[in-house]
């Protein structure tokens, strides 16, 4: 028998019993839709923060934080130095001071960095707290940074630019920029106030005995561009920048949080060397992260999640597949003497066996299409409704990304499931002798 | 076997059949004519023993070789076991292409066998929409669709009112001249055994008594 005409048979099968048919194939796409939901949305969320880290860590740059085990931090979920700043707001890299190590960076060190290699261009002190910005209206929480107008440009072109106003290359003291959303935290272009404007800036100080809150009244003279997505290193919509001399004296002190490190190139030696002279001139006391290292231990982590994730989700596709195998056998009963006549007729177990395989296919195939669809559809809708801010003010912005090897992946996840669990029914059924098919009532 | 007794249906039974002849085969219920339809048409292996037809042994033929088999042999039975979901088009086109015969020319002859049978105007109608003789007319125009050498028929008026059935024995009586195919019909009616050349009579697995019928 011609393949066409066996999947037309098989098809004519399904057409008789549609609700059966709709039923089982719900249970593939319930399977199918899961998986590429999970998998689009995890793929969306790595290329987010992957192109987010690039954004704010270029390939030329390194990062130099206190203490020995930052990267690890980041690794096991936020106990280090640098895991400190994991979430969305403060920045990826954003610890707040060396306090548990017992190593502290300071402001000057950078001109001690700048004269260990040829290969480094510059070097800049960066100061972070959480902060207040108190608009008149409303008070609310920001990341604060200390840090030199002129090299932050430099090393932040494309992000460190104004959008209204301007960001001043040699600033007054009392002159701020602030991220897009510090005036329009809801997003909605309502602003709070405007460049030229004044807000007062508020740090909660913590290190002396009695906790005050430190304030003082800043004029802001640039607006910044929206970023968007996450702020992991470089500029951040919710941040305020000051300063780096205001910051030392606003914030008491002249130690810093971290060091950013420009190189002239970005080959792997250059990375490797600086990354090991500037570890050695502080014996050990600092990790130096590159974008290069960040990147891989990042790409680690998201593919030990899509693993996860993407298991989670095919339990759900199995249970389909073991809803196949059931209607199959029911299926089979029902068309015991159907067989028998099909036998009876001159048909070759082999084609009987594929038959029955061919109602799984189009299941399967159906399923998985469909499944897709949904999948990439509940993928989109999750995404739209984190970023509506439904769920938190602040919002959440990921692209669902669904890539050629997910598609394939489902659509041959999806098949294959349903022919495996139908093997063992069709097989049943091509061994069916053609007599007693046929006495079957 | 019948429940855990072994039954021996058929004890040693011999008989020829020539080329185009008519043979109807006659006894009363248990008496094994339906399962020795079975084994000549390859539906059913011997548990025991031995079937020669044309002298290869069927029982130890594989799947494969008796499937070649029964494409060569058209069955009609008692209770015409059309595909209730096709038409009476779709049910001869089934039999086609089985048997890897293309799209237009398996409409082409089944439009004919329909006609052939008497069902020019009925090729569209399922099996729940045609009476029991138009069934059965459907699944004799699906039993010629692969010009079998054999046809056989298991009781094929067993389930069809007298007058109808007198028609349909008609029908393959002019199938059987006309086509030059090879008939053996098992039933337990007499009276319409005796359209057969032959009848044999059957009784406990043994052939009884053979007569030639007067046309």
């Amino acid at each position: 028998m011609k393949t066409y005409d066996i999947l037309g048979y098989s098809f004519s099968a399904i057409k008789l019993r549609k609700l059966r048919a709709a039923l089982t194939t719900l249970g593939v796409i319930i399977g199918i839709a899961a998986i590429v939901a999970l998998l689009s949305i995890t793929q969306g969320l790595q290329t987010s923060i992957t192109s987010s880290l690039n954004r704010g860590l270029s390939a030329t740059t390194l990062i130099v934080l206190p203490g020995s085990n930052a990267l690890g931090g980041l690794g096991t979920g936020g106990n280090g130095e640098g895991g400190r700043g994991g979430g969305t707001g403060s920045g990826l890299l954003g610890g707040s001071s060396a306090s548990s190590s017992g190593f502290t960076l300071y402001v000057n060190y950078t001109s001690q960095i700048d004269a260990l290699s040829p290969d480094i261009k510059t070097s800049m002190a960066v100061m972070q707290r959480t902060g207040y910005v108190n608009t008149g209206k409303i008070i609310e929480p920001v990341s604060i940074y200390g840090v030199d107008f002129n090299q932050y440009a430099q090393l932040y072109p494309t992000t460190f630019v104004a959008a209204s106003g301007s960001v001043p290359t040699n600033p007054d003291d009392n002159q701020i920029v602030v991220g897009a959303r510090v005036t329009d935290p809801r997003e909605n272009g309502t602003t709070l106030f405007n460049a030229g404007n004044n807000v007062g800036v508020i740090w909660t100080n913590a290190t002396t005995l009695n906790i005050v809150n430190e304030t003082y009244t800043a004029q802001v003279t640039g607006i910044l561009q929206k970023v968007g997505g996450f702020a992991a290193s470089g500029p951040s919509d919710t941040g305020v920048y000051m300063p780096l001399s205001t910051a030392e004296s606003f914030f008491g002190t002249n130690q810093c949080d971290y060091i950013i490190v420009q190189l002239t190139n970005s080959n792997n030696a250059t990375i490797t060397n600086v990354s090991k002279a500037i570890t050695d001139y502080f014996s050990g006391q600092v990790t130096v992260i590159s974008s290069t290292a960040v990147l891989s231990l990042l790409s680690t982590i998201f593919t030990t999640v899509q693993f996860f994730l993407g298991g989670i989700a095919a339990i759900s596709l199995i249970v389909a597949g073991v809803g196949i195998m059931n209607i199959m056998i029911v299926s089979l009963i029902e068309r015991t003497r159907e067989i028998g006549i099909l036998k009876a007729l001159g048909m070759k177990s082999r084609t009987v066996l594929s038959i029955f395989l061919g109602e799984s296919v189009i299941i399967g195939l159906i399923g998985a299409f469909v499944g897709i669809a949904f999948g990439w559809i509940i993928a989109n809708l999750t995404t739209r409704i984190l970023a509506s801010g439904l769920f938190g003010g602040s919002g959440f912005h990921v692209t669902p990304l669904l890539t050629p090897e997910v598609f394939l992946g489902a659509l041959g996840f999806g098949i294959g499931v349903s022919v495996i669990f139908a093997l063992y029914p069709a097989w049943r059924a091509s061994k069916l002798k053609p007599v007693d098919a046929l006495r079957y009532e | 076997m019948l429940g855990k007794v072994p039954v021996e249906a058929l004890r040693g039974v011999n008989m020829k059949v020539e080329a185009g002849d008519f043979v109807s085969i006659l006894g009363p219920s248990g008496s094994g004519k339906s399962t020795m339809l079975n084994l000549i048409g390859a539906l059913d292996k011997p548990t025991s023993g031995k079937l020669l037809i044309d002298g290869v042994d069927i029982s130890k033929l594989n799947d494969n070789r008796l499937t070649d088999l029964r494409r060569r042999i058209g069955f009609v039975f008692q209770f015409f076991n059309l595909i209730p979901r096709l038409t009476a088009l779709g049910n001869v086109e089934l039999a086609l292409s089985i048997a890897d015969v293309g799209r237009a020319e398996r409409k082409q002859t089944a439009m004919s066998l329909l006609e052939t049978v008497g069902l020019k105007d009925r090729v569209n109608h399922k099996p729940a929409e045609l009476s029991g003789g138009q069934q059965q007319r459907v699944a004799i125009a699906r039993a010629l669709a692969n010009n079998p050498k054999f046809l056989l028929l298991d009781e094929p008026t067993g389930n069809i009112d007298s007058k109808t059935a007198s028609e349909i024995v008609g029908l393959l009586k002019k199938v059987n001249i006309e086509n030059h195919v090879t008939t053996i019909m098992v039933t337990h009616d007499q009276h319409l055994a005796r359209i057969a050349n032959r009848t044999l009579q059957m009784f406990d697995g043994l052939l009884a008594s053979e007569v030639v019928n007067q046309q």
